[in-house]
């Protein structure tokens, strides 16, 4: 390639990366500041860098419960969707029966349903159970939200395996539950893993259901934390700075962990 | 090796109807109960009149009143646009961006990981965040304008009709390029190695082995990522909520905050009329994945 035309796709690739980063790395600086401080210049350095803000925003707002209240429902609704997607998902790859296409494709075929058309009678049904506004019912509705994914991807990973296994499983007197336990799901473990990370982002981030479904303060998630924060708090730039790098923290630390898994997690229904 | 997909189709295993149902069970009451039965009430809801206390059979009366709702097809024209903009941006953004990192630029790792960032934030984040970049008086944008001289184009980015529904798009652009890129970047990685080499020694001209050789062998990647973008824009909801909440005067009603507005801030209090825009967007969404799937496999038939 010429030099020049060399010097701008560079140059255009900066120009990108610092529009893709830009906004990350300014909101981090603005966390780190106070609001006054921000006010005289909205894009000076850190300087002291204001690490007490963590605490600050923490603890003299509702974040610890707004934290705590996520971290509860989405753990749950991930180890609940991880059983119940996976023992699907097993018998789906396994077992030969006469529905067994059929009952895949239904499961499968709410991937495409826009949210609207479950949450207005959702919330008229927990309404009627008493669910409404409760944690409890938003992990449920969190499981089924996300069933359809993760069926999806373990029934591909199961499928794969050879049957083999599963005959020598047997011959040793394996139980078909056992089979499931100690046989499958432990190789399956890199798919596992996938949907786990998969889900914990998605089910983190999710507003829609919950803006819907939870109305209490003691209940909010953190996305609804986060909303009613900037509600209250307009002017407060710093702080809100600060809690939307706490609402980003864990996301990034599984990334930097898993980042194989979850860009497979993520490409998995986009590439065939 | 014979996988299961292949005993399934060769038979001869036996049907042990108790495991199957226990093991199918637990996913399937969750289905029952939290999709399927949601999804029919929602067209229960669409014929009737659903207040508070008291549901009321209507007939088609809210389908009739949904014809002549102006601010719907609003919505409907701004997220149609929006579902047919975004696609188009984000996968030709990604696929630069793409052969860029296939062809080894400098720095390709970190590359990757900035592009690819945005999309692990969640729509409030981002949302917010972006509403500081579109500030009038102190956004980094109006600043940069200002700063190169272009002070003149500056203005309130979100508050404004003309401009709200772009900057929207453009967020949402920000984010899913680097979702597409990796995609399409690992599309990239597997195509075979000799007939790129191939296009090389016969000297094509860059533009030529792109569009000829690398687009042709990543179409159906490239097909897949439109629809998936599309869908995602037909359903957009949370972005609009957090910046926006469809104002300026409509100008960024999408269908999904029109829906949620009538069924809990407008004080109507009918959850059936509501449903009925739902039961009708989602046939309209249907109808337009079938039909984009479709015409890609039109297009494939007549290029061969």
């Amino acid at each position: 390639m010429p030099i020049v035309t060399r010097t701008l796709v560079l140059l255009a690739l900066s120009l990108y990366t610092a529009f893709a980063a830009g906004p990350f790395v300014w909101a981090a600086m603005l966390s780190l500041r106070t609001t006054p401080e921000i006010h005289l210049d909205h894009f000076a350095f850190p300087n002291p860098a204001h690490w007490e803000k963590f605490p600050d925003a923490w603890f003299n707002s509702n974040y610890a419960t707004y934290f705590t209240n996520s971290l509860q429902v989405v753990v749950t609704a991930v180890l609940v969707l991880t059983i119940v997607g996976a023992m699907a998902a097993h018998c789906l790859a396994r077992y030969r029966f006469r529905l067994n296409r059929i009952i895949y494709f239904i499961l499968f075929s709410t991937i495409i349903f826009p949210p609207q058309i479950t949450i207005i009678s959702l919330f008229q049904i927990l309404v009627n159970y008493g669910l409404y506004n409760s944690k409890v019912g938003l992990t449920l509705v969190y499981v089924a939200l996300q069933l359809p994914l993760t069926i999806y991807i373990l029934e591909s990973f199961f499928a794969r395996l050879p049957a083999d296994l599963f005959d020598a499983a047997r011959i040793d007197g394996y139980s078909d539950w056992e089979i499931f336990w100690k046989v499958s799901l432990p190789i399956a473990a890199p798919a596992v893993a996938t949907t786990v990370i998969l889900n914990f982002i998605l089910l983190w981030n999710e507003f829609l259901f919950a803006v819907v479904l939870i109305t209490d303060e003691a209940n909010r998630t953190l996305p609804l934390g986060i909303q009613r924060i900037i509600g209250d708090t307009q002017e407060d730039i710093g702080m809100i700075a600060t809690g939307l790098m706490i609402a980003i923290v864990p996301v990034i630390i599984i990334y930097a962990f898993f980042s194989e898994k979850l860009i497979q997690g993520m490409t998995a229904g986009a590439v065939k | 090796m014979p996988t299961f997909r292949a005993n399934l189709l060769r038979g001869g295993v036996r049907q042990p109807w108790g495991t199957i149902v226990a093991f199918l069970l637990p996913a399937i009451t969750f289905y029952v109960a939290l999709t399927a039965y949601p999804a029919v009430r929602t067209i229960w809801n669409s014929f009737h009149k659903v207040l508070p206390r008291r549901e009321e059979f209507v007939g088609i009366a809210n389908y009739s009143e949904l014809i002549q709702d102006e601010i719907f097809w609003k919505a409907v024209r701004n997220t149609v646009t929006w579902a047919s903009v975004s696609p188009v941006i984000e996968v030709t953004v990604a696929l630069l961006l793409a052969l860029a990192l296939y062809a080894k630029v400098p720095g390709a790792r970190f590359l990757r990981v900035a592009w690819f960032t945005p999309v692990l934030m969640s729509y409030i984040v981002v949302g917010i965040l972006w509403m500081w970049i579109y500030n009038y008086d102190w956004g980094p944008l109006n600043v940069l304008l200002r700063a190169i001289g272009l002070g003149k184009f500056a203005q309130p980015w979100l508050g404004s009709p003309d401009t709200a529904l772009a900057s929207l798009i453009v967020v949402t652009s920000w984010m899913w390029v680097g979702f597409n890129m990796v995609v399409l970047l690992a599309a990239l990685h597997s195509l075979p190695k000799d007939v790129v080499e191939a296009a090389e020694l016969d000297n094509c001209g860059w533009l030529a082995k792109l569009v000829f050789v690398i687009i042709s062998l990543i179409r159906a990647t490239l097909l897949n990522l439109v629809v998936l973008s599309f869908i995602g824009k037909m359903k957009i909801f949370d972005l609009v909520w957090i910046t926006t909440k469809g104002n300026p005067l409509w100008s960024t009603e999408t269908v999904s905050t029109y829906v949620y507005k009538r069924a809990f801030e407008w004080t109507t209090f009918d959850l059936g009329y509501p449903s009925t825009i739902a039961m009708v967007w989602f046939v309209i969404v249907l109808g337009a994945v079938l039909l984009l799937t479709w015409l890609f496999r039109m297009r494939e038939k007549l290029e061969y």
